[in-house]
Protein backbone atom coordinates (compact mmCIF):
# COMPACT_ATOMS: atom_id res chain seq x y z
CA UNK A 1 0.00 0.00 0.00
CA UNK A 2 2.74 2.18 0.61
CA UNK A 3 4.51 1.58 -2.10
CA UNK A 4 1.34 2.28 -3.92
CA UNK A 5 1.07 5.52 -2.73
CA UNK A 6 4.77 6.49 -2.98
CA UNK A 7 4.22 5.55 -7.00
CA UNK A 8 1.38 7.40 -7.34
CA UNK A 9 2.87 10.54 -5.93
CA UNK A 10 5.80 10.12 -7.95
CA UNK A 11 3.84 9.54 -11.04
CA UNK A 12 1.49 12.73 -10.15
CA UNK A 13 4.24 15.14 -11.54
CA UNK A 14 4.71 13.25 -14.37
CA UNK A 15 1.40 13.14 -15.76
CA UNK A 16 0.97 16.78 -14.74
CA UNK A 17 3.53 17.98 -16.72
CA UNK A 18 2.22 16.59 -19.97
CA UNK A 19 -1.15 18.71 -19.11
CA UNK A 20 0.36 22.30 -19.78
CA UNK A 21 -1.52 23.32 -22.58
CA UNK A 22 1.26 26.39 -23.98
CA UNK A 23 -1.94 27.58 -25.70
CA UNK A 24 -2.43 29.67 -22.93
CA UNK A 25 0.16 31.15 -23.41
CA UNK A 26 -0.64 32.49 -26.84
CA UNK A 27 -2.72 35.62 -25.12
CA UNK A 28 1.05 37.11 -24.32
CA UNK A 29 1.27 37.48 -27.59
CA UNK A 30 -1.49 38.79 -28.96
CA UNK A 31 -0.02 42.05 -29.40
CA UNK A 32 3.50 40.92 -30.49
CA UNK A 33 5.39 42.82 -33.28
CA UNK A 34 7.50 39.22 -33.64
CA UNK A 35 6.86 35.77 -32.15
CA UNK A 36 8.61 32.26 -32.03
CA UNK A 37 6.23 29.24 -31.45
CA UNK A 38 8.37 26.04 -31.36
CA UNK A 39 6.52 22.86 -30.24
CA UNK A 40 8.23 19.94 -30.02
CA UNK A 41 6.43 16.89 -28.57
CA UNK A 42 8.11 13.03 -28.54
CA UNK A 43 7.19 12.47 -31.57
CA UNK A 44 8.45 15.21 -33.89
CA UNK A 45 11.61 15.23 -31.53
CA UNK A 46 12.34 11.45 -32.33
CA UNK A 47 11.25 12.55 -36.03
CA UNK A 48 14.35 15.75 -35.64
CA UNK A 49 16.89 13.19 -33.97
CA UNK A 50 16.42 10.94 -37.04
CA UNK A 51 18.04 13.87 -39.20
CA UNK A 52 21.17 14.89 -36.77
CA UNK A 53 24.02 13.94 -38.37
CA UNK A 54 27.25 11.88 -37.00
CA UNK A 55 28.55 14.88 -36.24
CA UNK A 56 26.00 16.04 -34.04
CA UNK A 57 26.58 13.30 -31.50
CA UNK A 58 26.62 15.17 -28.46
CA UNK A 59 23.20 16.85 -29.36
CA UNK A 60 22.24 13.81 -30.63
CA UNK A 61 22.29 12.39 -27.18
CA UNK A 62 21.35 15.52 -24.83
CA UNK A 63 18.02 15.54 -27.24
CA UNK A 64 17.80 12.04 -27.64
CA UNK A 65 16.40 12.22 -23.71
CA UNK A 66 14.21 14.62 -23.66
CA UNK A 67 10.11 14.18 -24.20
CA UNK A 68 9.26 17.57 -25.59
CA UNK A 69 10.47 20.91 -25.89
CA UNK A 70 8.57 23.93 -26.16
CA UNK A 71 9.49 27.78 -26.58
CA UNK A 72 7.48 30.86 -26.88
CA UNK A 73 8.91 33.83 -27.72
CA UNK A 74 7.54 37.42 -28.50
CA UNK A 75 9.13 41.03 -29.42
CA UNK A 76 6.54 43.93 -28.56
CA UNK A 77 7.05 47.31 -30.38
CA UNK A 78 6.79 49.05 -27.43
CA UNK A 79 6.65 48.62 -23.12
CA UNK A 80 3.47 47.58 -22.01
CA UNK A 81 1.99 45.89 -24.56
CA UNK A 82 1.72 42.45 -22.47
CA UNK A 83 0.18 41.34 -19.68
CA UNK A 84 2.44 39.84 -16.89
CA UNK A 85 -0.30 38.31 -15.52
CA UNK A 86 -0.48 36.01 -18.67
CA UNK A 87 2.32 33.82 -16.92
CA UNK A 88 0.83 33.32 -14.36
CA UNK A 89 -0.44 29.97 -15.41
CA UNK A 90 3.17 28.61 -16.14
CA UNK A 91 4.35 29.88 -13.03
CA UNK A 92 1.78 28.37 -10.93
CA UNK A 93 2.16 25.41 -12.92
CA UNK A 94 5.89 25.15 -11.98
CA UNK A 95 5.43 25.82 -8.28
CA UNK A 96 2.73 23.28 -8.37
CA UNK A 97 4.43 20.33 -9.17
CA UNK A 98 8.30 19.91 -7.62
CA UNK A 99 10.18 22.37 -9.78
CA UNK A 100 12.69 24.62 -8.11
CA UNK A 101 13.54 27.68 -8.76
CA UNK A 102 17.39 27.82 -9.09
CA UNK A 103 17.15 31.79 -10.53
CA UNK A 104 15.54 34.61 -10.35
CA UNK A 105 17.21 37.47 -11.08
CA UNK A 106 15.58 41.00 -11.25
CA UNK A 107 17.20 43.84 -12.66
CA UNK A 108 15.69 47.20 -13.49
CA UNK A 109 12.25 45.89 -15.29
CA UNK A 110 14.06 42.73 -16.47
CA UNK A 111 13.64 39.29 -14.56
CA UNK A 112 15.02 35.98 -15.65
CA UNK A 113 13.71 33.00 -13.73
CA UNK A 114 14.96 29.22 -14.16
CA UNK A 115 13.20 26.41 -13.10
CA UNK A 116 14.42 22.95 -12.92
CA UNK A 117 12.76 19.37 -11.73
CA UNK A 118 15.43 17.71 -9.11
CA UNK A 119 15.29 14.11 -9.70
CA UNK A 120 17.09 11.75 -7.29
CA UNK A 121 21.14 11.35 -8.53
CA UNK A 122 21.56 14.60 -9.48
CA UNK A 123 19.28 14.32 -12.96
CA UNK A 124 17.02 16.62 -13.61
CA UNK A 125 13.19 15.71 -15.05
CA UNK A 126 12.82 19.42 -16.87
CA UNK A 127 13.69 23.28 -17.41
CA UNK A 128 11.85 25.90 -17.33
CA UNK A 129 13.04 29.56 -18.12
CA UNK A 130 11.07 32.54 -17.99
CA UNK A 131 12.50 35.74 -19.27
CA UNK A 132 10.69 39.31 -19.46
CA UNK A 133 11.16 41.96 -20.46
CA UNK A 134 9.86 45.33 -20.82
CA UNK A 135 9.54 44.63 -24.82
CA UNK A 136 10.07 40.99 -24.78
CA UNK A 137 9.23 37.64 -23.05
CA UNK A 138 10.64 34.60 -23.63
CA UNK A 139 9.50 31.09 -22.31
CA UNK A 140 11.41 27.80 -23.04
CA UNK A 141 9.76 24.45 -21.48
CA UNK A 142 11.95 21.41 -21.54
CA UNK A 143 10.58 18.81 -20.27
CA UNK A 144 12.70 15.27 -20.10
CA UNK A 145 15.68 13.34 -18.90
CA UNK A 146 18.37 15.93 -18.07
CA UNK A 147 22.34 15.87 -16.48
CA UNK A 148 23.42 18.86 -14.23
CA UNK A 149 26.06 18.90 -16.97
CA UNK A 150 23.45 19.27 -19.47
CA UNK A 151 22.58 22.49 -18.57
CA UNK A 152 26.13 23.69 -18.83
CA UNK A 153 26.25 21.99 -22.65
CA UNK A 154 22.83 23.99 -23.12
CA UNK A 155 24.09 27.24 -22.31
CA UNK A 156 27.62 26.27 -24.71
CA UNK A 157 27.60 25.76 -28.06
CA UNK A 158 26.57 21.94 -28.60
CA UNK A 159 27.01 22.58 -32.29
CA UNK A 160 24.22 24.57 -32.75
CA UNK A 161 24.97 27.29 -35.38
CA UNK A 162 23.96 30.73 -33.71
CA UNK A 163 20.76 32.00 -35.29
CA UNK A 164 21.31 35.45 -35.79
CA UNK A 165 17.81 36.78 -35.46
CA UNK A 166 18.54 36.18 -32.23
CA UNK A 167 21.45 36.56 -31.24
CA UNK A 168 23.13 38.89 -33.60
CA UNK A 169 25.87 35.93 -34.51
CA UNK A 170 27.39 37.33 -30.85
CA UNK A 171 25.19 36.22 -28.12
CA UNK A 172 23.84 38.96 -28.00
CA UNK A 173 19.63 39.37 -28.83
CA UNK A 174 19.26 41.69 -31.84
CA UNK A 175 15.28 42.05 -31.82
CA UNK A 176 14.76 40.48 -35.46
CA UNK A 177 12.76 37.33 -34.97
CA UNK A 178 10.47 36.41 -37.23
CA UNK A 179 6.63 36.21 -36.87
CA UNK A 180 6.61 32.36 -36.26
CA UNK A 181 9.01 29.82 -36.61
CA UNK A 182 7.60 29.10 -39.71
CA UNK A 183 8.14 32.44 -41.15
CA UNK A 184 11.94 32.46 -39.09
CA UNK A 185 12.85 29.07 -41.18
CA UNK A 186 11.51 31.49 -44.51
CA UNK A 187 13.87 33.96 -43.21
CA UNK A 188 16.63 31.88 -43.24
CA UNK A 189 16.16 30.17 -46.68
CA UNK A 190 16.72 34.09 -47.62
CA UNK B 1 -72.96 -42.66 -81.50
CA UNK B 2 -70.73 -44.93 -83.81
CA UNK B 3 -67.17 -45.41 -82.62
CA UNK B 4 -66.17 -45.07 -85.58
CA UNK B 5 -67.50 -42.21 -86.76
CA UNK B 6 -66.44 -40.31 -83.16
CA UNK B 7 -62.74 -41.65 -83.82
CA UNK B 8 -62.33 -40.08 -86.89
CA UNK B 9 -64.35 -36.63 -85.70
CA UNK B 10 -61.96 -36.60 -82.99
CA UNK B 11 -58.80 -37.10 -85.14
CA UNK B 12 -59.96 -34.57 -87.77
CA UNK B 13 -57.71 -32.46 -89.16
CA UNK B 14 -57.89 -28.93 -88.08
CA UNK B 15 -55.89 -26.08 -89.24
CA UNK B 16 -53.37 -24.22 -87.05
CA UNK B 17 -54.70 -20.89 -84.87
CA UNK B 18 -53.56 -17.55 -86.51
CA UNK B 19 -50.03 -16.69 -85.83
CA UNK B 20 -48.85 -20.40 -84.17
CA UNK B 21 -46.07 -21.25 -86.07
CA UNK B 22 -44.81 -17.56 -85.63
CA UNK B 23 -45.22 -18.18 -82.11
CA UNK B 24 -43.93 -21.63 -81.97
CA UNK B 25 -40.46 -20.27 -83.81
CA UNK B 26 -39.79 -17.48 -81.88
CA UNK B 27 -39.84 -19.50 -78.57
CA UNK B 28 -37.24 -21.49 -79.96
CA UNK B 29 -35.41 -18.90 -81.38
CA UNK B 30 -32.18 -19.23 -80.13
CA UNK B 31 -30.62 -15.45 -78.51
CA UNK B 32 -27.41 -14.03 -80.51
CA UNK B 33 -24.43 -14.73 -78.95
CA UNK B 34 -22.75 -11.01 -77.05
CA UNK B 35 -19.48 -10.72 -78.24
CA UNK B 36 -17.54 -8.80 -74.81
CA UNK B 37 -14.47 -6.69 -76.73
CA UNK B 38 -11.44 -7.75 -74.94
CA UNK B 39 -10.69 -4.19 -73.22
CA UNK B 40 -14.18 -4.82 -71.36
CA UNK B 41 -13.35 -8.57 -69.64
CA UNK B 42 -13.09 -9.04 -65.98
CA UNK B 43 -9.49 -10.38 -66.56
CA UNK B 44 -8.37 -7.66 -68.72
CA UNK B 45 -9.73 -5.05 -66.29
CA UNK B 46 -8.19 -6.63 -63.17
CA UNK B 47 -4.88 -6.76 -65.38
CA UNK B 48 -5.36 -2.92 -66.20
CA UNK B 49 -5.75 -2.10 -62.34
CA UNK B 50 -3.24 -4.24 -61.03
CA UNK B 51 -0.77 -2.61 -63.56
CA UNK B 52 -2.13 0.91 -62.43
CA UNK B 53 -1.64 0.04 -59.14
CA UNK B 54 2.04 -1.37 -59.75
CA UNK B 55 2.96 1.65 -61.34
CA UNK B 56 1.18 4.07 -58.55
CA UNK B 57 2.70 2.22 -55.66
CA UNK B 58 6.40 2.82 -55.81
CA UNK B 59 5.14 7.11 -56.71
CA UNK B 60 3.25 7.34 -53.42
CA UNK B 61 6.00 5.70 -51.58
CA UNK B 62 8.49 7.76 -52.69
CA UNK B 63 5.60 10.52 -52.00
CA UNK B 64 5.64 9.69 -48.86
CA UNK B 65 9.59 9.27 -48.18
CA UNK B 66 9.63 12.72 -49.24
CA UNK B 67 7.36 14.57 -47.09
CA UNK B 68 8.73 12.77 -44.09
CA UNK B 69 12.31 14.06 -44.99
CA UNK B 70 10.48 17.75 -45.37
CA UNK B 71 8.89 16.69 -41.79
CA UNK B 72 12.01 15.60 -40.48
CA UNK B 73 14.59 18.45 -41.71
CA UNK B 74 11.60 20.90 -40.47
CA UNK B 75 11.52 19.16 -36.95
CA UNK B 76 15.66 19.45 -36.83
CA UNK B 77 15.33 23.03 -37.66
CA UNK B 78 13.18 23.40 -35.14
CA UNK B 79 14.99 21.96 -32.56
CA UNK B 80 17.96 23.62 -33.63
CA UNK B 81 15.93 27.00 -33.14
CA UNK B 82 14.74 25.53 -29.77
CA UNK B 83 18.04 24.89 -28.42
CA UNK B 84 19.61 27.91 -29.81
CA UNK B 85 16.54 30.14 -27.75
CA UNK B 86 17.66 28.58 -24.80
CA UNK B 87 21.08 29.26 -24.67
CA UNK B 88 20.74 32.54 -25.53
CA UNK B 89 18.44 32.78 -22.21
CA UNK B 90 20.45 30.67 -20.05
CA UNK B 91 23.57 33.22 -21.24
CA UNK B 92 21.70 36.08 -20.69
CA UNK B 93 20.44 34.21 -17.05
CA UNK B 94 23.73 33.67 -16.57
CA UNK B 95 24.81 37.77 -17.40
CA UNK B 96 21.82 38.90 -15.33
CA UNK B 97 23.52 36.74 -11.74
CA UNK B 98 26.95 38.22 -12.52
CA UNK B 99 25.95 41.93 -12.86
CA UNK B 100 23.77 41.24 -9.83
CA UNK B 101 26.27 39.47 -8.06
CA UNK B 102 29.09 41.72 -8.77
CA UNK B 103 26.73 45.17 -8.07
CA UNK B 104 26.49 42.74 -4.72
CA UNK B 105 29.68 42.79 -3.74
Amino acid sequence: MKKAFLLLAAAIPALAQQNFDFKTLDKLGAKAKESTNITLDNNTLRLALGFLGDGENSLKSLAGKLKGIYVRSYEFDKPGQYNEADLAPLRAYVKSLQWTKIVDVKEQNETSEIYILGLPNDKLGGLAIISVEPMEVTVVFINGALDMSDIGKLSGNLGIPDLPSVTGGNGKKSGSKSGNSNKRDNDDKD
Amino acid sequence: MNPEHELREALRREPAPEGFAARVLAQTRIPPIRVTPWWRRPATLALAAALLLTLMIPSEISNYRRREQQHGLEAKKQLMNALAITRVQLQQAQARVRRNTRHAL
